[in-house]
């Protein structure tokens, strides 16, 4: 059990930090482009492979991270620019970005296995296999593989974000009520949304070690969109979401290291069976009352 | 502004030669020239009505003095200093033409007109005494205090106009910015949008700017009036606005004017007249949306 101690320990700030992020989310229409990024961090990924940097040791890890995280959050900045021109249609932006990073990422992929073949002659069966628990674990994620040194990424990450988020509260609540004042309020919603998209680029990078690139936006969704349907209060639509954050994760790695399923999809799972909990809580409770 | 001897009043507002044109995006060649050479101050305390045509450059003034456009030629000085200073310092509230805020929200209307003051507030503190004092006042003057606690969605659209305005004001102005303010209000509605505005123009001390394409809602709200049709002057002209003048600011290019107004009912209709607003619209091509900086 002691092993997977890292495991939770990162699964339990993720969630955290993607049920205060969730709320924003969901309340911007953003929902799109957290599946942007994460799709675009699949390049990011592909590039890494290509370069050689891999999360063998603490330095592999980190400078991985690192070309993803650049990834990211050059595609989320992008996205912005993009859907700024096409005055604001950011399906557009997001289409593009998102299925132009997922090819180049399974082009470098390819890049990096020829050269692996390449590189150990009769091996060349063993290296598909490793590509192949390579690809999925990114795409779905391999949270029990967590060591101390992702934990304490992750949780390191977590917490700036977390900061970063409660410092800019006001600019941000004011940017995703009513973004098209607010730079007549003084706040430039260029920055705003700049500024948001950068910390959304990380924790969905962060995210993606727990649910992989398929799923890690969803962590991001919804724990918020849950929140939204148990109340019509800000502070406790924060409170609740994060609640909910931490319990479907908890809940999804308890099924899945007992049932021995995926902790990342189980958690997602939990988290969407937790939503749909809500939205019949809602949808029944006034009928009720009455 | 030109260096001149320093009036006996501050203005609120001045407008020096200042022209704007939108630039040209992507393949498209022709820029658009949506205001020109306009030039002009409003004193402080005045309740200005700018009256013109749809796509006559109103919303580039207003974004002009908010400081979110930079003129291309001349200048635009806010109580002395660059737009985006005052706005920095909470000089300038702001009322948008449409509401386009998110009405599913869970946040209060004591919540919503904080907003209009917590850009001022440093992000690590929390609302002062003197913060919530302003924000319960802003709140009692457009008399929504029994509402405060209540959810955004659950408000009438009259009465979320009124939040707007609340948050207008919030961070106590000194000058009150309104863009098309009453569109689509009857006659009473607007009567009782100028009655609030007056209002708060005598309790706050406000300079007002209300720009309009209806004669009415200038006429409810403003005692001064400017006419603007890509270009405006200012003319110190005693005389109130006359059939021939609207005519050639609705249908030509055409210096504004401005003096106390008394305008009949028979007159605003002349004024609002649609047909040549449109022909406006084509000319210039700037429409009351163009410039949005949305993402």
């Amino acid at each position: 059990m002691n092993d997977l101690a890292p495991a939770i320990l990162a699964a339990l700030v993720i969630s955290i930090m993607g049920g205060a992020l969730s709320v924003f989310v969901v309340l911007k229409r953003l929902a799109f482009i957290g599946q942007g990024i994460s799709h675009a961090a699949f390049g990011g990924v592909g590039i890494a492979l290509v370069l050689g940097v891999h999360g063998a040791t603490t330095m592999g890890t980190i400078g991985q991270l690192s070309i993803v995280v650049a990834f990211s959050i050059a595609a989320a900045l992008w996205i912005a620019a993009l859907s700024r021109s096409h005055q604001g249609r950011i399906d557009t932006a997001i289409g593009v970005v998102l299925s132009a990073s997922m090819a180049l990422g399974f082009v470098l992929f390819t890049l990096a296995e020829s050269k692996h073949d390449h590189d150990d002659h009769g091996h060349a069966a063993h290296g598909h296999e490793d590509q192949h628990h390579l690809i999925e674990d990114i795409l779905f994620g391999n949270i029990l593989a967590t060591d101390w040194t992702k934990a304490a990424i992750a949780s390191t990450v977590a917490a700036v974000i977390l900061f970063v988020t409660w410092f800019n509260r006001r600019r941000f609540i004011f940017w995703a009520f009513d973004q098209p004042v607010t730079d007549a309020y003084g706040q430039s919603s260029k920055r705003t949304t700049n500024t948001f998209l950068v910390l959304l680029a990380l924790a969905v990078v962060m995210a993606m070690q727990i649910a992989g690139v398929v799923l890690a936006a969803a962590m991001l969704v919804l724990p918020g969109a849950a929140a939204l349907n148990l109340s019509s209060k800000l502070r406790p639509v924060f409170i609740y979401s994060i609640l909910i954050g931490t319990t479907g994760a908890a809940l999804g790695m308890t099924i899945g290291i007992n049932a021995g399923y995926p902790a990342g999809p189980a958690i997602v799972l939990t988290q969407s069976i937790v939503y749909l909990i809500t939205l019949i809580t809602k949808t029944l409770a006034p009928k009720l009352r009455s | 502004m030109p260096p001149h001897e320093q009036p006996p009043k501050q203005s609120a507002v001045e407008i020096d030669h200042v022209s704007y044109t939108y630039p040209a995006t992507g393949f498209d060649t022709d820029s658009t020239h949506a205001i020109d050479d306009v030039n002009f101050s409003i004193e402080q305390s005045t309740k200005l009505g700018i009256l013109g045509p749809n796509g006559g450059g109103k919303s580039t003034l207003i974004k002009l003095i908010l400081g979110i456009l930079q003129p291309t030629n001349g200048s635009v000085r806010v109580f002395g200093q660059t737009p985006a200073q005052a706005r920095q310092q909470g000089l300038i509230g702001y009322l948008p033409q449409r509401i386009e805020a998110d009405l599913d929200w869970p946040i209060s209307v004591h919540q919503v007109v904080a907003l209009g003051r917590a850009c001022r507030i440093k992000p690590w503190k929390k609302l002062s005494a003197d913060d919530n004092a302003a924000i319960d006042r802003a709140i009692q003057l457009v008399d929504l205090q029994d509402l405060a606690a209540k959810p955004i969605g659950a408000l009438s659209g009259g009465q979320l106009q009124r939040v707007m305005i609340a948050r207008a004001i919030a961070g106590n102005p000194k000058l009150l910015v309104l863009d098309e303010p009453t569109v689509g209000v009857d006659i009473a509605g607007q009567q009782r949008f100028g009655n609030l505005i007056d209002t708060l123009h005598k309790e706050l001390d406000l300079t007002v700017i209300l720009v309009s394409h209806d004669m009415r809602a200038i006429a409810a709200t403003a005692d001064r009036v400017a006419c603007l049709s890509r270009s405006l002057h200012f003319h110190d002209t005693p005389d109130g606005l006359t059939p021939a003048v609207l005519a050639q600011v609705f249908a030509h290019d055409v210096a504004g004017v401005f003096g106390d107004i008394h305008i009949d009912a028979h007159l605003a209709e002349g004024c609002d007249d649609p047909d040549h607003a449109h022909q406006h619209q084509h000319d210039y091509g700037c429409t009351d949306n163009s410039g949005g900086g949305e993402s």
